[in-house]
């Protein structure tokens, strides 16, 4: 079986072909043998190369989160179909979404405002704590949909930002 | 003793509290939020009630509601556990008028540490060191003669201060004058009031307590300190006892200052004198937290004292057994708090539903947490998953353990920041014992990932995939022993023996 996993940005072709106890799995050309047991079902214990290495693995959907040495990683899974769309991330029109039920503090951005990538554009406060909100590109803020003081749902868009 | 306890509280602490009172043969009466209903506390308690909405000013912080179930279930004490009413002094009143023991200091004690101005100067007429500064708030006249005498640098604080604003740091003389304005400005437009005091600007400060255990005999002991100077956002992060920064000396002379302030108060049960230490070792008066603290298991690892179940003795009564010369600390303790939150993102809480969790063990290792595979991380409460406690003989025994433990540690599910706590004790100032307050913003290098390897991270998630579609041929999963005995036997379904 032949899967393609995205991961920390980058694409995998991960061969693996199972054979009795012996799994062998090549990623980007290289084969190793591993050996490979479930201790439970969300704990792995794979052998290989002389380590002996346990992870955490929940796969939900089209990711899978796997915990390994106090990390915690994500990779998602990708069909042919979504291969060609990829390329087109990281541009365009991003929404400012608040990640959790929280209040605005503030908003540091205006409509027509320019913003730098990783530049903070809304703070928000939950669980007692204060948070920023960073713009995932540069642009222009093209529309800006809350006040400060507003309780916002998880989800709610903020604002908007365009690099078009 | 008591027969039943209501816990008014949640989480890892109202598990701690329900354990202690199971082994004290106490029934417990828990309480929960909307949000709670799947909590552990419910589930340990013998029993549990519902009082309201998620929200704390729904629930846990409605005295009514608490003091109704209390007398419901007929609980004799409430042991409020931290945070929430903990320090209330209304609660603790209300409790004496329906006559249900509070289990922590008198209202008296909660009132008078409660208030800063009040507790400074019951500090100051206990003999016991301040922060030099003006006391109060100052004119500009007055202000820039205290901040020569106290000699620089200087902090200006906002009176009605908090979170920062109102504040400058003043580095030399010639700064003093624009920075006052600016800071009497931002007081003014911050919290209408735009009065400040000016203090000694502490550098590098260490973060040190001293607990203290009092009975209602008159007799308080303090058992002795643990250093929190590692935290983000005002927060402790990691705490240890005790501190690498003090002498034996010094740490008699804390230990009697500490018990010199409860005294002055009249306190009883578990309390906290909050300090903070210069590079010259000079310490200084901060508050006293009248309540038992997220922390207190490293005190209890190295003096082998049950903090909480003293509370409890203490409350119904009970005198302290010991003298001062008879409590002895042994080793090191660390303690590390597990918290969902993104160190990546300044912190940021991460809510969400944990879909695994497994939880190191092994000698000297001890996981205070209310956490479950399947609970839920919800927005309405503080982010701590559990507290991650070590003991070993020497501090390098103890960070070498709690690495190792942090290693075997694994949630899923929701963003932890245990590969951060993992880089801390990995890092050279942290091992050698050079921490302050100031620790984190200083190393940021730590609040990134390094390096991941790649290779099995890739291979489990290809058989995470490899499973999902054909279950049948993972074979990895155990069998049951009565598919194998029924082999065995050379039996099949149907047959019967």
């Amino acid at each position: 079986m032949t899967y393609t996993l995205k991961f920390q940005g980058r694409i995998y072709k991960v061969e693996l072909e199972k054979d009795d106890n012996q799994i062998k799995v090549e990623i980007d050309g290289k084969t190793v043998t591993v050996e490979y047991k479930s201790i439970e079902d969300n704990l792995y214990s794979i052998l290989y190369e002389g380590k002996s290495i346990t992870l955490g693995v929940v796969k939900k959907g089209h990711n899978t989160q796997i915990f390994l040495n106090g990390e915690l990683y994500e990779l998602e899974s990708i069909s042919e179909r979504d291969k060609r769309k990829t390329s087109q991330i990281a541009s365009g029109i991003q929404e400012i979404k608040s990640p959790m039920p929280s209040r605005v503090v503030n908003i540091l951005k205006a409509q027509g405002d320019k913003v730098e990538l990783d530049e903070g554009v809304a703070v928000i406060e939950a669980m007692k704590m204060e948070s920023e909100l960073k713009s995932p590109i540069e642009g222009e803020v093209t529309d800006v949909f809350v006040n400060e003081g507003d309780a916002v749902e998880a989800g709610t868009v903020l604002l908007v930002v365009s690099s078009e | 003793m008591f027969n039943k306890i209501l816990i008014a509280n949640r989480g890892e602490i109202a598990v701690r509290i329900i354990r202690a009172c199971k082994e004290l043969g106490i029934s417990t009466v828990a309480v929960y939020s909307d949000a709670d209903r799947r909590s552990l506390h419910v589930a340990l308690a013998d029993e549990a009630y519902h009082i309201g909405g998620s929200a704390p000013g729904e629930s846990y912080l409605v005295i009514d509601k608490i003091l109704d179930v209390a007398k419901k279930s007929g609980a004799e004490a409430i042991h409020p556990g931290f945070g929430f009413l903990s320090e209330n002094e209304e609660f603790a009143k209300r409790c004496e008028k329906a006559k249900i023991v509070f289990i922590g200091p008198s209202a008296k004690a909660l009132r008078l540490m409660g208030d800063k101005i009040t507790a400074r100067k019951i500090a100051h007429e206990a003999r016991v060191p301040l922060v030099p500064g003006s006391e109060g708030a100052v004119s500009d006249v007055e202000a820039s003669v205290v901040a020569d005498k106290i000699g620089y640098p200087v902090m200006i604080k906002a009176s009605a201060g908090g979170g920062g604003k109102g504040m400058r740091l003043v580095r030399e003389k010639g700064e003093f004058q624009s920075a006052l304005r600016m800071a009497r400005s931002e007081a003014g437009s911050a919290f209408g009031d735009d009065s400040v005091f000016v203090e000694k600007f502490v550098e590098q400060p260490r973060h040190i307590e001293i607990q203290i255990i009092a009975d209602g005999h008159g007799n308080v002991l303090h058992l002795f300190e643990r250093d929190c100077s590692i935290q983000r956002r005002h927060q402790k992060v990691i705490e240890e006892a005790p501190s690498s920064a003090i002498s034996a000396r010094t740490r008699k002379k804390m230990g009697d200052v500490a018990v010199r302030i409860a005294k002055a108060v009249d306190y009883q049960g578990a309390g906290t004198v909050e300090f903070i230490m210069d590079q010259k070792r000079n310490f200084y008066f901060l508050e006293m937290n009248t309540r038992v603290q997220v922390e207190h298991p490293v005190t209890e690892m190295i003096t082998g004292f049950d903090i909480v179940k003293w509370m409890i003795r203490i409350a119904d009564g009970e005198k302290l057994p010991y003298k001062q010369n008879q409590i002895e600390m042994k080793g090191h303790a660390l303690e590390c708090r597990v918290y969902a939150e993104d160190p990546e993102t300044n912190f940021m809480p991460s809510p969400g539903v944990i879909d695994y969790l497994r939880v190191p063990s092994g000698p000297g290792i001890r996981d205070d947490s209310s956490i479950y595979s399947g609970s839920e991380i919800t927005p309405h409460y503080d982010p701590m998953l559990s507290k991650l406690i070590v003991w070993a003989d020497t501090r390098e025994g103890a960070i070498e353990k709690m690495a190792s433990a942090l290693r075997e540690y694994i949630v899923i599910g929701v963003k932890t920041n245990i590969g951060f706590l993992l880089r801390v004790m990995g890092e050279e100032e942290f091992k050698e014992g050079r921490i302050d307050t100031g620790y984190i913003e200083r190393h940021p290098e730590l609040l990134k990932p390094g390096d991941v390897d790649i290779e099995p991270v890739l291979i489990a998630a290809a058989l995470a995939m490899y499973n999902a579609d054909s279950p049948e041929k993972a074979e990895q999963r155990p069998v049951s022993n009565w598919k194998l005995f029924g082999r065995k036997l050379g039996v099949s379904g149907g047959q019967v023996l």
